[in-house]
Formats: C-alpha cells, sequence, structure tokens
C-alpha cells in the first residue's frame, strides 16, 4: 500500500512526487517539438505532481518570459491537440512554472545557477535532469552536474534522475568510456537511456501480446517460426541533419537503438515479473546470444549497405546522397542497411532475423514479420491451383499501429481453392480515444522512476559491440564499393542476395 | 474513344499530394463507418431505467468512441413483449416489466465479455438478479440513498461503483496529490474540519465519506456540506484545522479546478488543472476500463451513511 492514504483505490495512475525537470537545450529542437508538448499533455491529463516545475537551460538569452513564450508557441505548433492549445488555463498555469537559466555548458557557474535554482524552486523534492542537447556535450554536462553536487540524492525524496537521449556513444569504446563518466556521478538507477521507439504502444504492447495470452507463447519457437524480418523504412532523406549523419549513418542511427531493442523484445525469454530488472535481464540475454556479425577468420560480414541515389520519392523527384547538401560527394555513409543476424538460443537456433532500415525508401513503415513454417504436408496441392502462403504474423510500428495475421482460406465457390486472407487488428479503430506520444509515457515513467523502458547500460554496450566490428570491417573500403539504391525503390540487390542466399525473400511493403 | 480535355480521371475525386495520400485514402470513411467496421468488441453495457433517463443514456452511449461495446437500452413497463429495436451493435427494449430485466440481459448479453451494468434507477429488489449476470454493476439513481443501503449486499455478486464516484475521481486524486507532499501529508493528520458545496450534496456526502475512511477519522467529526442549487455537482472542497487548510476550487468555466495549500513550513502551493471529460460518455469510458471491485468506493458508501 502506498504511504499517501489517499492513494489506495484511486483510479488514476500513480503521479509523481514533487519534480522539477531540468531541460538541457531548452531551446532546441527536442524540447520544442516534443518535450514541451508532452509536459503539457501530461498536465491536461493530470499526471504531473502537485508540485512540478520546469527549469529551462540553454545558451539563448531569453529568461523566464522568453521560455515561457516558446512553451505557448511550441504547443500551438506541434501540440496535437483540441482548441487553442498554448492559451488555456492549463497551459497558463504550467507557464507559470517555468523558469530559465542561460549560460555555457562550458562554465561551472552556469551549474551554480542551476543549482541555486533548484534550491529556490522546489528545494524538497527530485530533479530530472534531460540532456536534449548535441551527444557531444553529454561528457561534459554530466561532469559538472556531479562537480556542482547536482548528482547525488541528500534524501529519497531529493532523488537525482539523468535521462540521455541517443545516441549512446558511436561505437563500443565511446560508450563504455561515456558510461564510466556517467557511472561517476549517477548510479545506474539514477539513469534513463531513452529510446522513443520503447515509448510506443506497439512495443510495449508486444510484451503484452506475447506474455499475456497463452496461445502464441507455444509457437514462438524454431519449430514453428521460419524467419522474422524486421523493417524500419523512411521516405525522408538526410534533410536538415547532414552534419550528424555523415558521422552516423543507419547502422548507428537506426540498428544499434531501435531496432536492437524490436528485436530482443521479439527475441527474449518470459520475464519473471513484470518488472524493470526482469525484462531487462531477459532482453540481454537475447543481445548477448546474437552471433557476432562479422566472421573472424574471412573478415566478411552479414551486413548490405548502401546509399540512395536519385530518385522519386512522394511524388516528387530528390537528390541522390552525395548531392544532398552537407554530403560529402566523396562520402562512404550508408542510408540504407540490411542484415542477418543468428540467435544461438534453444528457443531460436537455426531461424534468422533479418533486419533493414533506410532512408529515401517508397513508405514510411517500421513492422515485425513473423513468417511461420509451411504445413508439413500440403494435401491441397491436389485440388488448389494455387500454393498455399506461409502464415505471417505482423506486428505494425508504425504508422499504422496494429497486429495483423494472414492465414489461408477457403474460396467461396464449388472448387477448393485457397487464397491468403488478413485478420487485423489496428489500435487506431479498435480503441477509440488519443494513443500518448512516446515522450509523455517516457518523461513520466522518469519521474516515476520507473526504468523498464529505458536501455540499460550492458545493453547499449552489448548493442555496440556487435555493431563496432562492422564499422571496422567497412573502414577500408572505398565509396565505390559502396552499392547505391534508387530513391524510392525498396533494397539494392545486394539486400535481396543476403536473403536469396537462404532460399528467401524482403516482404513487399 | 474520345478524351475529354481538362476532365480529371477520377471526377468524384478530391485533390492531395502524393505524400497525403494514405490519410486522404483513410479520411474518406467516416468516423462512424470507421467505428462501425473496425472497433474491437470488448463489453456489453447494459442500460436499464425509467424511460426518460434512457433517453439521456442513449445519446450519451452514441458518444461513447473510446471502446466498441455492444449496447442493451431497458426501459421499465408491463409489456411483457416490448418493442425491439436494432441498429448496428445497439438493442432497445422498451417497457419491459422489471422482473424480467435479467432475463432479458442473459439473452443478448456478449458471450466470453465482460457485461456492465448501468443502472439509472428502478425497484432496488430487481437489481441483485441483474448484479448477478454482470461483472461491473454502475449505479446512476437520482436519489442514490436506498441503492446504497444494498451496495454491501450487492458488492458481494460483482464489482459495483456510482456514477458520482467515477465523476469524484480527479477531485479525489487532487486531493491524493497535495498528500505527495511531506509537509502537507504531517500537517493533514490533524485537519478534521471538511466543507464542500456544490449542487449534489450525495456526492459531497461520498467524497466526505472517501476522506473519512481513508483518512480513519472515526465518528465525531461533522462535515460541512453545502447545497449551491444552480452550481456543479462539486463546486469548492476546503479540507483544513482551521489554520491551514486545502482547497479544490472549480473555475468560472466548469472545465478546470484550482488547487491550492496554505501549510505552514511551505511555500503557497497553487496550480490549475484540467477537470477532464465530466459527460455521462466519457465517465462510463472510465468505468469500463476498470475490472476490479472498488474497496474505496464501497468504504466510502458506508462511512457517508453518517453525514446526512
Amino acid at each position: 500500500m502506498s504511504s499517501n492514504p489517499l492513494q489506495d483505490g484511486l483510479r488514476l495512475e500513480p503521479t509523481p512526487g514533487p519534480t522539477t525537470l531540468v531541460i538541457f537545450g531548452a531551446s532546441g529542437d527536442l524540447t520544442r517539438r516534443k518535450l514541451l508538448p508532452a509536459l503539457y499533455k501530461l498536465s491536461r491529463g493530470q499526471r504531473l505532481p502537485a508540485r512540478f516545475s520546469v527549469i529551462g537551460v540553454s545558451r539563448d538569452a531569453m529568461g523566464d518570459d522568453g521560455f515561457r513564450t516558446l512553451f505557448r508557441e511550441s504547443l500551438r505548433e506541434f501540440a496535437d491537440v483540441k482548441g487553442v492549445p498554448g492559451e488555456d488555463a492549463v497551459a497558463k498555469s504550467l507557464a507559470e512554472r517555468m523558469h530559465y537559466v542561460s549560460g555555457d555548458f562550458n562554465d561551472p557557474a552556469l551549474f551554480e545557477r542551476v543549482s541555486a535554482a533548484l534550491q529556490g524552486i522546489n528545494s524538497e523534492g527530485g530533479a530530472l535532469f534531460y540532456l536534449a542537447i548535441p551527444p557531444g556535450a553529454y561528457a561534459n554536462v554530466i561532469e559538472r552536474l556531479g562537480a556542482a553536487g547536482l548528482s547525488k540524492a541528500a534524501s529519497p525524496e531529493q532523488w537525482r534522475r539523468v535521462i540521455v537521449e541517443k545516441p549512446f556513444g558511436t561505437d563500443l569504446d565511446t560508450a563504455r568510456e561515456l558510461n564510466q563518466i556517467v557511472h561517476r556521478h549517477f548510479d545506474e538507477a539514477q539513469v534513463f537511456r531513452i529510446d522513443h521507439y520503447l515509448g510506443k504502444e506497439t512495443v510495449q504492447n508486444l510484451l503484452v501480446f506475447r506474455f499475456a495470452n497463452g496461445m502464441f507463447e507455444p509457437i514462438w519457437n524454431r519449430r514453428y517460426i521460419d524467419h522474422v524480418q524486421i523493417t524500419a523504412a523512411e521516405t525522408v532523406g538526410v534533410e536538415q541533419r547532414a552534419r550528424y549523419y555523415e558521422g552516423a549513418g543507419a547502422l548507428r542511427d537506426m540498428v544499434q537503438n531501435h531496432l536492437m531493442q524490436l528485436l530482443s523484445l521479439v527475441a527474449m525469454e518470459p520475464p519473471i515479473a513484470f518488472t524493470a530488472d526482469g525484462v531487462r535481464d531477459r532482453k540481454m540475454d537475447a543481445l548477448l546470444s546474437i552471433q557476432p556479425l562479422v566472421d573472424e577468420s574471412s573478415g566478411t560480414t552479414q551486413v548490405v549497405r548502401a546509399q540512395y541515389a536519385a530518385g522519386w520519392v512522394a511524388g516528387a523527384e530528390v537528390p541522390g546522397y552525395r548531392e544532398e547538401p552537407g554530403v560529402s560527394p566523396a562520402s562512404t555513409t550508408e542510408t540504407f542497411v540490411a542484415l542477418r543476424m543468428q540467435l544461438d538460443s534453444w528457443r531460436w537456433a537455426g531461424v534468422p532475423f533479418y533486419l533493414r532500415t533506410g532512408k529515401r525508401l517508397p513508405k514510411r513503415t517500421t513492422e515485425i514479420a513473423i513468417q511461420l513454417r509451411r504445413p508439413p504436408l500440403e494435401i491441397f496441392k491436389r485440388v488448389s491451383p494455387t500454393s498455399v502462403a506461409p502464415n505471417l504474423l505482423i506486428i505494425n510500428v508504425q504508422p499504422d499501429e496494429g497486429i495483423s495475421v494472414r492465414f489461408e482460406a477457403k474460396l467461396p465457390g464449388t472448387r477448393m481453392q485457397l487464397a491468403p486472407v488478413m485478420m487485423n487488428f489496428r489500435y487506431g479503430t479498435a480503441f477509440g480515444g488519443s494513443v500518448p506520444e512516446a515522450y509523455e509515457t517516457l518523461l513520466l515513467d522518469a519521474m516515476l522512476g520507473d526504468p523498464t523502458l529505458f536501455a540499460r547500460h550492458d545493453f547499449v554496450e552489448a548493442s555496440w559491440s556487435l555493431i563496432t566490428p562492422v564499422h571496422d570491417a567497412w573502414s577500408t573500403e572505398q565509396a565505390a564499393a559502396i552499392p547505391t539504391y534508387e530513391a524510392g525503390e525498396w533494397a539494392p540487390a545486394e539486400a535481396d542476395a543476403l536473403m536469396a542466399r537462404d532460399g528467401r525473400r524482403w516482404r513487399t511493403l | 474513344m474520345s478524351e475529354q480535355p481538362g476532365e480529371p480521371l477520377l471526377p468524384t475525386g478530391v485533390e492531395v499530394s502524393f505524400a497525403d495520400i494514405e490519410a486522404a485514402l483513410s479520411g474518406h470513411l467516416s468516423d462512424e463507418t470507421k467505428r462501425a467496421a473496425g472497433m474491437a468488441l470488448t463489453a456489453t453495457i447494459v442500460v436499464a431505467g425509467p424511460s426518460p433517463r434512457l433517453k439521456e443514456a442513449a445519446k450519451a452511449l452514441s458518444e461513447l468512441t473510446d471502446v466498441g461495446v455492444r449496447t442493451v437500452l431497458i426501459s421499465y413497463g408491463d409489456n411483457p413483449d416490448p418493442a425491439v429495436r436494432v441498429s448496428r451493435q445497439t438493442v432497445s427494449l422498451e417497457g419491459l416489466p422489471p422482473q424480467y430485466l435479467n432475463n432479458a440481459v442473459a439473452a443478448l448479453r456478449l458471450s466470453s465479455l465482460p457485461t456492465l451494468v448501468w443502472w439509472r434507477g428502478g425497484n432496488v429488489d430487481t437489481l441483485k438478479g441483474l448484479a448477478a449476470l454482470s461483472d461491473r454493476l454502475v449505479l446512476d439513481a437520482e436519489d442514490p440513498r436506498e441503492v446504497w443501503a444494498s451496495v454491501e449486499s450487492l458488492a458481494e455478486l460483482t464489482a459495483v461503483s456510482d456514477l458520482r464516484w467515477t465523476r469524484l475521481t480527479r477531485w479525489r486524486a487532487l486531493m491524493c496529490h497535495f498528500f505527495d507532499i511531506a509537509e502537507v501529508c504531517a500537517a493533514a493528520s490533524g485537519f478534521r474540519q471538511l466543507r464542500i458545496e456544490g449542487a449534489d450534496l450525495d456526492a459531497a456526502r461520498l467524497f466526505a465519506g472517501w476522506l473519512a475512511s481513508a483518512l480513519k477519522w472515526g465518528e465525531g467529526v461533522r462535515p460541512d456540506l453545502r447545497e449551491k442549487p444552480d452550481a456543479s455537482p462539486v463546486d469548492l472542497v476546503v479540507l483544513g484545522d482551521g489554520t491551514q487548510e486545502l482547497t479544490l476550487r472549480l473555475d468560472g468555466n466548469h472545465t478546470c479546478v484550482e488547487s491550492a495549500a496554505r501549510v505552514h513550513g511551505l511555500a503557497a502551493a497553487s496550480r490549475i488543472v484540467s477537470l477532464g471529460d465530466q459527460g455521462l460518455a466519457a465517465l462510463l469510458g472510465e468505468e469500463l476500463r476498470i475490472r476490479s471491485r472498488d474497496l474505496a468506493f464501497e468504504r466510502a458508501v458506508a462511512a457517508s451513511k453518517g453525514f446526512v
């Protein structure tokens, strides 16, 4: 039972205790697009504590009023709610609890001012530091938080936590180094490494689908599953992120975090209980069972990379990657990557997991497709002119969140003719109401101290330990060696060949 | 075949950008069509009550867009062969003798899914048969005193709640949030003065009963419950000890509540929060999300009996 005597039997979910959210990078894109609208929606839903405040920190000189104006503008632009967000009583009340501290992240005096602001605003409550800043600044800000004494809790109520955005490092060494810096000042329980995919309803539903139903888990193994395909396709190009993307590429930007998280949720064993470490331990086991992607003896990889060339996407002609502003004409950065992964475990031995992600593909879609084995005997082969398609279970992560099952049915008529049909469950239509944005869920969880939907340090490092050798192998290749695909097409022939070697092919989405 | 210059390929279509095709295609379906076509049925809602109160309920159910449900509307009468109408997932029976309520519900409820009975008043004696067939009984009588006297026995048959209680959820949450503040929690152990104003004295009684049972007040506390006929069901809640107080006050638009704490050693703490949707459909939607027995409600009802 809660220590709050009125909490017992309360239907609304628990709210955090008194909290101050300190956003480093308060004038940045992430804050305006995601964080401030998420706070507003949480406030509308009565999910924020009675004593809640925000301290925005950034280099820009704007003051409390300027930050409050930025808050209202961000609601008008990015909060997808009815009415005029930013002007209602809830927004006004929340704006009054927003404060601003400006300064240079390299200046220790800035952190003294943040500390003083925290003392003045909510000295008895917890503080959540959100690093909405470029990854290169993480280490510096964490060190300075520690030096200013802001990482240590004076009491359980005065907890201190930090949210770190992805990318967490650029390879295994930098991730380890960053983890060491973080752990010098914060315990692991204080650290929340965000991966917004984990805040998506369908991704959370994957746990419910697998472990709250008795009918799927018995077939969730090598005896019944032929292979798994995970796709994260984008129609957009590199947009304004060329500077970041040139140093990252699809493998770092998407696979190391988002796709590894999806894979681990599909492949994990059932946890004993739905607890943070219960879930994260089993995800970690799944990750550790993945075999190296680079063959040590031959140096060959199970990974195909490619770059988009000029083409036609979403009704418009688009330039190739190397013609994008800010991109080197000799760039070797991959905008598409396809991987074949093998998990050595009792459950998955012999079941390949194929992952692909890319920019400038024909559709924006993220899905997990689980293809089941064909029936052992095709008894309809003689009477039906069509061959039997294997059963498919498709988990749509975005944009049309839901689950579909493909199975064979008899077409009406006197002939025994078979056809595949889809049984669809769609969040958008099965339930009404609005689905919370991932950042609402994750911000609230961090305030409540629940790390279930955040990446643990060992997961991040294990993921990098798979990815880094691939980058090392690629580092010797010349730009000309990278295959290209026409923008608006699905994949280069090399990606098809990766699956064709196993007698399989990518789903056409 | 001659070509008509200027005539688009799809004359009845609307012009959109390539990137908006998918959105436009799904936008062509009206909300009602999408709902009928795709919503997953999750429960049966049976509404039973006198005819005038059923019309209001039918309208509220038509606004219930969060979940897919089968709806059975039954008004009381004396016709053993009542008029039956069906529309999509809604069935109405007008003028059914109350003693046959449970027979009708037994025949019309969806198998394998929960049944929620929304009871809008009537003879309390018929409730037991209905309660035995339901997974949740949501009371909503104009005068709840008689049925609240039966809550204890009804709760042995099914989970029982009341729409007045549902309406108080956000008020309760706001009061609860005060107690997350250490200074308030320490001071409030001595708070025994409670004033509630609003149009619904029964709701005020229930709120007082909740505080009395949750804070274990025992005998002797007499809440000051004041009826304000033209106000919202609850308009103002003040809990304190004469020098310190916690206040919840509905704003002029009846959409937000200002919560303020005046407690020694605590800097003035106030905020304005949304009261959320208090319409019947939203309240019923909240009840549909709960499956377990509501012991806090049962205790609140029991404690409220002394606050007349």
